[in-house]
């Protein structure tokens, strides 16, 4: 149980009305990490949402060739690990505390059975994960495009 | 008005109930569109949702005034155009039959106005979109890193690197 002031100062969260936060809150709990605790794992199905309270976390990505690099550096007020709301979605990236850190999370699954019980937060929380998503998706979009035109076999036709 | 066994061949509304189907269906129509349509236009409004059920359609981007990449094929049973009930409606891409197509399309405000008036349909598709979404980033940012692995200067020009994350 966390309590909708504390749900508030997560940005995903800011601007729900408060009987979905209050609802939210019934299906969330605090967890604390200690430093160097491995949240979760690349490529791992993931059954979490979390929200940092505080700490920090990094999350990493690791390629097929093996190297790996710090994609973010997660500070209070932020959350990850939404793609859980998602079915059949992983994670791409490991989220690993880079201090202790108190987290909230909460269950896809509880999370689901919520939506399910009352749409308008299901409309609500989904609408916002898209807010969020839409122009990351763009972002993603010109990155890969950019990284296309520095490719030589793509630059010479530039 | 479209059958519901046309809608149930769309991807995104696979997992969607009959009863919301049928508020989809009511709104919807079947559309025919000749070889090298443009649906869609880059910067350009849009103002319809489109469910493509037979033909393919070029999604593309430019990246310099000589050169054009398709960044996607689209086939049957997928669906382009979400802008169309988005607050910036701009498109960001252009969309180009590559053949005859047949596609149900629906006005973005009518849509916009049903999940204001059926928060159930709006979850659904919201749920949807974001598991398209998701899937094409899951995709870019894998080829990204690659990218980025093998030419570790391509990260200091890339700002913002921590939006591949999706950390909201």
């Amino acid at each position: 149980m966390v309590d909708k002031d504390t749900l508030k100062k997560i940005g995903f969260l800011k601007d729900m009305p408060d009987p979905v936060l209050e609802k939210i809150g019934t299906i969330a709990r605090v967890a604390t990490f200690d430093e160097e605790t491995i949240i979760f794992r690349q490529n791992q199905k993931l059954a979490l949402i979390y929200m940092l309270v505080s700490g920090k976390v990094f999350l990493n990505s690791r390629s097929s060739s093996g190297h790996s690099i710090t994609l973010d550096e997660v500070t209070p007020g932020r959350t990850f690990g939404l793609s859980a709301l998602i079915e059949e979605s992983s994670g791409t990236f490991s989220a690993v505390c880079a201090e202790a850190s108190s987290i909230i999370t909460i269950s896809s699954e509880e999370m689901h059975s919520l939506f399910k019980s009352d749409f308008l937060a299901g409309h609500l929380i989904m609408a916002k994960v898209v807010e969020i998503f839409r122009p990351r998706m763009e972002k993603h979009t010109r990155y890969f495009i950019h990284s296309l035109t520095t490719h030589p076999e793509v630059s010479r036709f530039i | 008005m479209v059958k519901l066994e046309d809608l149930k061949r769309i991807n995104l509304l696979k997992n969607v109930p009959d009863h919301l189907l049928e508020l989809i269906a009511a709104r919807a129509q079947l559309s025919i569109f000749g070889a090298d349509t443009e649906l869609i236009s880059v910067n350009e409004d849009v103002n319809v949702f489109y469910m493509l059920i037979m033909g393919q359609v070029a999604i593309k981007k430019e990246i310099s005034p000589n050169l054009e990449v398709i960044m996607d094929y689209l086939q049957s049973g997928a669906s382009f155009g979400t802008s169309a009930f988005m607050e910036d409606s701009k498109a960001s891409y252009t969309a180009v039959c590559q053949e005859p197509c047949e596609a149900i399309t629906i006005a973005g405000d009518h849509l916009a106005s049903l999940f204001e008036d059926n928060h159930e349909l709006a979850f659904h598709m919201m749920l949807g979109i974001a598991a398209q979404y998701k899937h094409k980033m899951d995709m870019r940012a894998q080829m990204i890193i690659k990218a980025v692995n093998e030419n570790p200067d391509l990260k200091n020009s890339i700002k913002n690197f921590n939006d591949l994350t999706l950390v909201a």
